[in-house]
């Protein structure tokens, strides 16, 4: 995969006839959001690849009443002033979106700056960080690692509300080299070190980031080839302007839209690295080109993810149009492995397998019992039933198609398809517990686990 | 979706409905569980996660430089658990104080490796794989034994971890899906009476020929999945102890392991963390607090495996990925360092304390130097404790340590 011709993979796709179709639309979806309803597939198809993925990184979808709803939902939960209950605001923006590729972005943009509310009990910081990954999430980089490097929440969740002359704490300065603009390796001890002096007098007094400049160290400071009387804002720069900075985000970008894996080779990604080095970190430029590029929509990219948590369980009510209890959905999401705003770490979710145990995998099966068993589970504002009627599919053949083609990358031998017909018409119980027992059975299936 | 705001308000309120209604029952059947594995060795891994203080944990409370080092961190010899007349237990730490007094802990000393790589995540893969980033690393070391352990049936649990975290790296291996259990309570499949798990079964193992890497690994993992629940759910639910463990999560953990190795699943490695340990800033009382948890647990895990008569056959290793800068730093914390201390615990190991403590006056970067290899460790265990080859599984030679009673 890594001998991949730079130049073919990063051209514009051109399907062949038919090459555009639903199943193909429904991968774009999948990855560039959080899965697509039969609805929305039939809408993308009538129009060119490359244009549906513009409109999704440029078009701005989400009506300022809808953004207003959520703003005022968001209030209400910060008035219970209880961050435990921000998970599911979100998990309510995923289901209910225009915007999914800016939602889908902020998501990983919080995993990349990774903060819990663990440790940042405030809900109101956490609120606000999330309110900054979505700014700029489709924006500019530097802009975002600017605000970021003084958001409370983050200075909080890395020890790093005080920040003095003498000795001061490392854990910032490593991280944001380490984790957040170059990755492992692109610096030394010696750098850390040096780059933690201009972050002297940062502080965090009352929720709210200052500058101390009684405790800044305005002596000569020397790090990454560079020297000279650094503020902090001046060694945040010098980080940005390495180059190695380009092949560290795109890097990340193309194992979260494109594949797991491999890591991705440096010849590979060269050409978007230097883009977003060149062009001041503008993001959308690099997921556009990303998305509807060659190797997007080839062998190399479909299939070749694992869905995370919220892709599985956001992606599976969205695509059958679902609607349910967002508590059970939340709690469901915490045994999965991903709570929003509960990453596990500095580095957030590792995806790719490490998605996958044995744990996980009861629990997402069971995660689909549960929304299929609770009262509150709707589709189409129905019942599966009455649903798949809408839709015209009258055979069980027609509705494992159905599914298939909307849920699944990849195709399902013959004879699991027959098992699913199977038991859509003979199994126990009523035509409604039927259908929902096999689609049970089809979440529970390995290929329903592949994004 | 439609939800009116006061409804979205409604559903944040503090009483929440638990997720999942039906309680496991266990089948309380452990007399039919073989037992023809008693006489096999156990390791029990505890990683502590965020590099441990090992300076404050193992103190060197007469050294100038150490009380220099740490303005407001030190801890004096009235305050420590004097183990000789240089060192002493941190006072939370008086699981392993007892266990020391009870000739079942040795304290490896000066443990790390050359070239120490500060980033938790980069060092932690390290100790996990044996293998640094430049290498290609597509198991663990204990991946690795599970691998060359001479198992007698592919259908046993040859490790399992335990915790609600990613599954530890350490713990991947190529012929094995091992298990990660969150909860033995929670470790099963829901279905409605109407499903049948055999249906679900075929479903997940119904032959794949165009199946890609990816799409294998979840295939072989769900049908590991499946399999593991039904065999823990067999396990009985009747393990009754007079150790009363620390109301934490590694206690709980701990207890659920001894439980399994009561029950006797053939399980060689269990894997359990607990993390925290990267105290940047006020650090006093979170350390204290973490190695009393550490400690307690492991100590209250002793007794009960003795309780049971498994206490010859379970050693039982803590580590960290790395120790603490030397230096204490302005917001009364400590950065990342290097060598550290480890610990393993059990009736079987040569007590006390192992190797010196690494010099205070000859730091490197402000760190301590190490002088025993954390391979040497792994080499130990393999060859004295699980009686397998160490060479393929440490990717080199490395000289075992007097740890384990000949």
């Amino acid at each position: 995969m890594n001998n991949l011709d730079p130049s073919w993979a990063w051209s514009t796709y051109r399907p062949e006839k038919d090459g555009w179709n639903r199943r193909i639309a429904a991968h774009l979806f999948r990855r560039a959001g959080f899965a697509a309803s039969s609805e929305r597939l039939d809408q993308a198809i009538a129009q060119q690849p490359d244009q549906v993925v513009h409109e999704l990184v440029h078009v701005r979808s989400d009506s300022e009443e809808f953004r207003d709803e959520l703003s005022a939902l968001g209030n209400s939960i910060l008035a219970t002033a209880n961050v435990k209950n921000l998970p599911a605001w979100w998990a309510y923006r995923f289901l209910t979106t225009n915007d999914p590729l800016l939602e889908k972005t902020t998501l990983f943009w919080h995993g990349h700056f990774a903060t819990s509310g663990d440790k940042v009990t405030e809900a109101s910081l956490m609120y606000k960080q999330n309110n900054i990954l979505r700014e700029h999430g489709l924006g500019s980089f530097h802009a975002m690692v600017h605000e970021i490097s003084q958001d409370p929440a983050m200075l909080i969740y890395l020890d790093s509300i005080t920040n003095r002359k003498a000795h001061p704490n490392e854990n910032f300065a490593r991280e944001l080299m380490e984790l957040f603009c170059l990755g492992e390796g692109q610096y030394t001890e010696e750098d850390i070190r040096e780059l933690a002096r201009c972050f002297t007098g940062w502080e965090i007094r009352n929720d709210r980031f200052r500058f101390n400049r009684y405790q800044h160290d305005t002596g000569e400071k020397s790090f990454l080839g560079k020297t000279g009387k650094f503020s902090g804002e001046e060694g945040v720069d010098i980080v940005l302007s390495e180059p190695s900075m380009g092949y560290f985000i795109v890097g990340k970008l193309v194992n979260f839209f494109v594949f797991d894996e491999p890591v991705p080779s440096r010849e590979l990604i060269q050409p978007l690295a230097e883009q977003l080095h060149s062009n001041g970190g503008q993001i959308a430029p690099i997921i556009e080109t990303i998305l509807a590029s060659n190797l997007f929509f080839s062998e190399h990219a479909i299939g070749r993810k694992l869905r995370s948590p919220v892709d599985f369980s956001v992606g599976f009510l969205r695509a059958l149009n679902g609607s349910t209890d967002l508590y059970s959905l939340t709690n469901g999401l915490s045994e999965l492995g991903q709570t929003p705003f509960f990453p596990p770490n500095v580095k957030g979710w590792d995806g790719g397998r490490t998605w996958i145990n044995s744990s996980t995998l009861l629990a997402r099966a069971n995660l689909i019992r549960a929304l299929l068993d609770r009262k509150e589970t709707r589709f189409n504002q129905g019942s599966l039933e009455a649903m798949l009627d809408e839709y015209q599919l009258s055979s069980s053949e027609q509705i494992v198609d159905w599914w298939e083609e909307l849920l699944l990358a990849t195709t399902l031998p013959e004879s699991v398809k027959t098992q699913l017909q199977e038991q859509i018409e003979n199994g126990p119980g009523n035509q409604e517990q039927r259908l929902r027992d096999a689609l049970h059975l089809f979440c529970t299936l390995p290929e329903f686990q592949l994004a | 979706m439609s939800l009116t705001r006061r409804q979205f308000v409604a559903l944040t309120a503090p009483a929440m409905v638990a997720f999942g209604s039906a309680r496991p029952h266990f089948l309380a059947n452990a007399a039919e569980q073989a037992k023809h594995n008693k006489q096999e060795k156990i390791l029990v891994v505890v990683q502590m996660s965020g590099g441990n203080d090992g300076l404050n944990t193992v103190v060197p409370f007469n050294n100038e430089e150490y009380k220099k080092a740490r303005p407001t961190l030190a801890l004096s010899e009235s305050e420590v658990l004097k183990i000789d007349d240089e060192l002493g237990f941190h006072p939370a730490a008086k699981g392993f104080n007892d266990l020391l007094q009870e000739n079942q802990l040795a304290v490896v000393q000066g443990v790390g490796y050359p070239n120490p790589n500060l980033s938790h995540f980069e060092s932690m893969d390290i100790w996990h794989t044996c293998l640094r980033k430049s290498d290609n690393r597509p198991d663990g070391w204990l991946g690795r034994t599970v691998d060359s352990l001479q198992l007698q049936s592919k259908s046993d649990i040859p490790a399992l971890h335990l915790g609600h975290r990613k599954q530890p790296y350490a713990l991947v291996s190529r012929d094995y899906r091992i298990p990660s259990v969150k909860s033995l309570q929670q470790f099963r499949l829901e279905l409605q009476q109407r499903e049948s798990l055999n249906e679900i079964r075929n479903g997940v193992t119904a032959d794949r020929p165009a199946s890609s890497s990816l799409l294998n690994f979840v295939q072989t993992s769900t049908g590991t999945a499946i399999d593991v629940s039904q065999k823990l759910a067999d396990v009985t639910k009747s393990y009754k102890t007079d150790v009363t463990y620390p109301e934490t999560a590694l206690g709980t953990e701990l207890k659920t392991v001894a439980q399994l190795i009561d029950a006797d699943l053939s399980t060689r490695i269990f894997y359990v963390e607990i993390e925290g340990f990267d105290t940047h800033s006020q650090q006093a009382d979170a350390h204290a607090a973490l190695l009393r948890q550490v400690g307690d647990a492991i100590s209250s895990f002793t007794e009960d495996l003795n309780q049971h008569g498994h206490g010859d056959r379970v050693l039982t290793m803590c580590f960290s990925e790395f120790g603490r800068r030397v230096q204490e730093n302005a917001s009364k914390g400590t950065d990342h360092g290097r060598a550290a201390p480890l610990f393993l615990a059990g009736n079987q190991v040569n007590s006390g304390i192992l190797g010196k403590q690494p010099s205070l006056n000859d730091l490197e970067q402000g760190d301590l130097k190490h002088h025993t290899d954390f391979r040497q460790v792994y080499a130990t265990i393999l060859q004295d404790w699980l009686k397998t080859p160490t060479d393929k599984i440490l990717n080199g030679n490395f000289k075992p340590l007097d740890i384990i009673q000949s």
